[in-house]
């Protein structure tokens, strides 16, 4: 039986970087295949290449055995390729029938869709209702809807890029059960992801890249977790390294019965949210997406403020009132998820991007004068301290790659040496190399006597980061318990809350 | 065939600067062209609009003189765009700036002393940041466009003028003129190089463009300006609240316009006519983005656009060029500007039709 996708010497180069390297793997009917890599490796561009949206400067893809050519997304839909992207495109005002209607090469009246999308729902065991909007949909319901738009066109070959990025514990399960379903109705699936566990869970086949190259391909089944993450980065992982008889101070921060107003029309606010951080103690927020983190880094770092002075104290200080200045001189940091717009600035160099968060705290600013030599020689520190690939204090932030950039805004933050730090997604979209940095970073700073919050959708994350987790939905926080208390099944229903799989059809809109 | 933007990875360096010069050789060719196609001399229209301001000395008084306004509220507005706060009524603060300083002008008019004219400096400058904090208050408060409140004003503005030149302030021995009466000495700007019309003006334009030069490079003020026009969200993370932002932005290029029309006022006019809105501040808009919304980059934006001013008239005798066609030649220069402006950050791309899938 032919190869359903036979990749042969592939090579795409952009300018400056050589995206893929001479890529050559194939992929069987039915197979479930893991494309593994850190961000940067080539995964994405090699995706694109095979569904259209990009061209190969050289080599040969085969499909079914012919020497294809995809000119086009509409082409590659057409040979039977589909594609369940990481960042979905939905309209959050519209229903479900609606978004798929509105993704369709071919128009097809609606009653008519809506029976095929309530058979292949039915086959394949995915709770939907067509006609819910959108917005009052989870992630993991939203996913749903971008793999029933893949699966009305009967692929051969269904692309997932890290699907599991932003969902439950549960809501995995349901997706690898639903995948199993596809494979073994001969169903190829190119699966994208770096979380190993998952990999070895799922797939009989893993082409794992790095830099570009192929690095190898073998049967995640028969690899170690650890195995497989010294092929991806090339080098011994590092373990996170903690002091010894750690013991947790007094209390640090106290945030008591917070809440913000709701300002969008699909923004979840914070809901009379409490809870303490003890000096030394790491604090970990766990919740799936669009739970009411925004706001809640928001409402911590200053930039939306509340009426209430004692609703965040640092030591006793009441920072309710403070802008996100004031805070960041009584010691509070924050880190926001978005990191290119929000977190830094990416037409501006690394230099005056220090600026932006640690003029005050460090003296950089002299009569209303930006001493720009202070802050070159303190982007010089964070780049040196933090390992960040760039050319210097002058690059752009732009510049840089995803990974790095959040080296530089952790590093940025973290010599400030701030007594409380709360980062959103310290890790988000960065590679395990990069990661493992950063949380190493994190421990050794709670280790000197901050407090600090780390709001995160990865539960791994947490899990190994944190001392105390709670659990965030619909803008409410769960009571904080010791992390090692609580079972992942336990952490993953807190998540689902109302948002609960089995639930689907009596969620409350938000 | 259709075409369509690729946004580039990087813009070109290189191309940021050497824009604005290839709007300007553009807009001198394409102008030949057009004057030609109509029926003037093309060729010689473009030689007296561009060349002969500069050729001639005996217009470099008028280059200056004229450059002077539009450097002092381009310099202002290219303060407030950097920001992303379109301030569209140069003009009208200009003339508020103006009126401000012929009330100071006529209330101490036959009086001596070195103060007047620092008092109607300030006055100018106050007048202006008033005006311009009508938009800054209505976008802060009730959330509306600058452009348009900042645009209107500029028209009430006008009338103003119409209403005080015509009634209180007008000229008692005028014979029913609409202007107010001369000056004192005190209250006009001494010329500085005797037998010409250069005015303090000139020098104040230069001083102005250097320390907000220096300001926006170096300032924490110039910083705010630069990161809330580049990214509003990380602003605010950095602890800048756009509503401040607003506001300093709107008060300083008020203030310089204000400025611009105190020294246009108390310079070459000597007393408020009907005639002192002469379009300076919606010129300076052009002079804003073709000097790269860099102050030093507006001292010469100010000049060249200067030069088709005062050559705008050269032409109008020699050629009988007009004078609507000096703002057809500006008008091209920012069109050529912006077109290129797109084309440094953009691609063009043909489309090409999606080929069959060869299966």
């Amino acid at each position: 039986m032919p190869y359903r996708l036979e990749l042969t010497g592939i090579t795409k180069r952009f300018p400056g970087v050589l995206a893929n390297d001479n890529v050559t793997f194939a992929v069987k009917p039915g197979e479930i295949h893991a494309l593994l890599g850190e961000n940067g490796a080539g995964k994405s561009t090699l995706v694109k290449m095979i569904y259209g949206i990009m061209q190969p400067d050289a080599g040969e893809i085969r499909w079914d055995g012919q020497p294809v050519v995809v000119p086009n997304p509409k082409a590659a839909r057409k040979l039977g390729i589909g594609m369940v992207f990481q960042h979905f495109s939905l309209f959050d005002a519209l229903t479900v029938l609606e978004n798929i209607a509105l993704g369709m090469d071919a128009k097809i009246p609606s009653r008519e869709l809506e029976a095929r999308i309530r058979e292949i729902m039915g086959r394949y065991g995915l709770l939907l209702d067509p006609h819910r909007t959108v917005a009052t949909l989870s992630v993991g319901e939203r996913q749903r809807i971008e793999i029933v738009r893949a699966l009305l066109l009967d692929p051969k070959l269904l692309i997932m890029d890290e699907p599991t990025s932003v969902l439950t514990p549960q809501e995995v399960e349901q997706l690898f059960d639903v995948l199993r379903k596809l494979a073994a109705q001969g169903c190829s699936i190119l699966y994208i992801s770096h979380k190993l566990h998952e990999i070895k869970a799922l797939c009989d086949t893993a082409t794992i890249l790095r830099g570009g190259k192929l690095v190898d391909t073998c049967d995640p089944r028969q690899e170690t977790s650890r195995s497989l993450a010294e092929k991806m980065i090339g080098a011994g992982l590092k373990d996170i390294v903690r002091g010894e008889g750690r013991t947790l101070g007094l209390p640090k921060l106290v945030v008591s019965r917070l809440s913000t107003v709701k300002t969008g029309h699909f923004d979840v606010p914070v809901d009379n949210v409490s809870f303490t951080v003890r000096a030394g103690e790491i604090f970990g927020i766990a919740g799936v997406a669009g739970n009411g983190q925004n706001a809640l880094l928001d409402a911590m770092s200053g930039e939306v403020r509340g009426g209430d002075k004692d609703a965040i104290t640092l030591d006793g200080f009441p920072l309710g009132l403070l802008d996100t200045t004031g805070r960041r001189k009584r010691g509070l940091c924050a880190v926001p998820e978005e990191r290119n717009g929000h977190a830094a600035v990416g037409d501006f160099t690394l230099s005056d991007n220090s600026v932006l968060t640690a003029r005050d705290r460090l003296g950089m600013v002299m009569m209303g004068l930006i001493s720009s030599g202070a802050a070159r020689t303190y982007t010089g520190k964070v780049i040196a301290d933090f390992a960040v690939k760039a050319l210097g204090p002058g690059s752009t932030a732009g510049s840089l790659s995803g990974g790095n950039l959040q080296k530089y805004i952790m590093g940025r933050e973290i010599l400030q040496k701030p007594s409380v730090l709360v980062v959103s997604q310290p890790t988000w979209g960065v590679d395990a190399g990069a990661a493992a940095a950063i949380h190493q970073a994190l421990v050794d700073l709670a280790a000197a006597g901050s407090a600090i919050v780390v709001i995160s959708q990865d539960l791994d994350e947490l899990r190994a980061l944190c001392d105390t987790l709670a659990v965030i939905n619909m803008g409410r926080l769960s009571p904080a318990r010791p992390t090692e208390e609580m079972s992942v099944e336990e952490i993953g229903l807190l998540m689902g809350g109302v948002h609960g799989a089995t639930e689907v059809h009596d969620a409350v809109p938000a | 065939m259709q075409f369509r933007l690729e946004k580039r990875r990087e813009p070109s360096k290189v191309m940021v600067y050497a824009t604005p010069v290839a709007a300007v050789v553009l807009t001198m060719v394409v102008g030949a062209i057009i004057f030609s196609l109509i029926g003037y001399d093309g060729v010689g229209a473009v030689r007296e609009i561009f060349l002969t301001p500069l050729t001639n000395s005996f217009k470099w008084q008028d280059l200056g003189v004229k450059a002077a306004p539009l450097i002092i509220i381009g310099v202002g507005l290219s303060i407030s765009y950097r920001a992303n706060v379109w301030n569209i009524g140069a003009e009208g603060q200009y003339i508020i700036g103006g009126l401000a300083a012929t009330w100071v002008a006529l209330a101490t008019h036959g009086m001596t002393g070195w103060w007047i004219l620092p008092t109607m400096f300030v006055a100018g400058m106050l007048g202006g940041a008033a005006y311009a904090s009508i938009p800054a208050l209505l976008k802060t408060r009730l959330n509306v466009n600058e452009i348009l409140t900042s645009l209107m004003l500029t028209y009430a503005s006008v009338q103003l003028i119409y209403y005080l030149v015509r009634a209180p302030w007008k000229d008692p021995m005028g014979m029913g003129f609409p202007q107010t009466r001369i000056f004192s000495e005190a209250a006009r700007l001494p010329t500085l190089i005797p037998g010409t019309i250069v005015h303090l003006g000139v020098p104040i334009a230069i001083v102005v463009a250097l320390i907000a030069w220096f300001i926006m490079s170096r300032s924490v003020f110039g910083y705010r300006m630069r990161v809330v026009g580049a990214a509003p969200h990380a602003a605010r993370y950095g602890g800048f609240s756009e509503n401040k932002t607003i506001w300093l932005a709107l008060l300083v290029s008020g203030g310089l316009a204000g400025m611009a029309g105190m020294l246009e006022v108390a310079g070459p006019f000597q007393r408020m006519v009907p005639g002192f809105p002469t379009n300076y501040g919606f010129t300076a808009i052009i002079v804003a983005f073709l000097g790269r919304l860099n102050p030093l980059g507006v001292i010469f934006a100010g000049i060249v656009m200067a030069i088709t001013f005062v050559g705008g008239e050269v032409a109008q005798t020699t050629i009988g060029l007009s004078s609507s066609a000096t703002g057809v030649f500006q008008a091209m220069m920012l069109f050529f500007l912006l077109a290129g402006d797109i084309l440094i950050r953009y691609r063009i791309k043909r489309v090409v039709p999606a080929a069959e899938v060869r299966a």
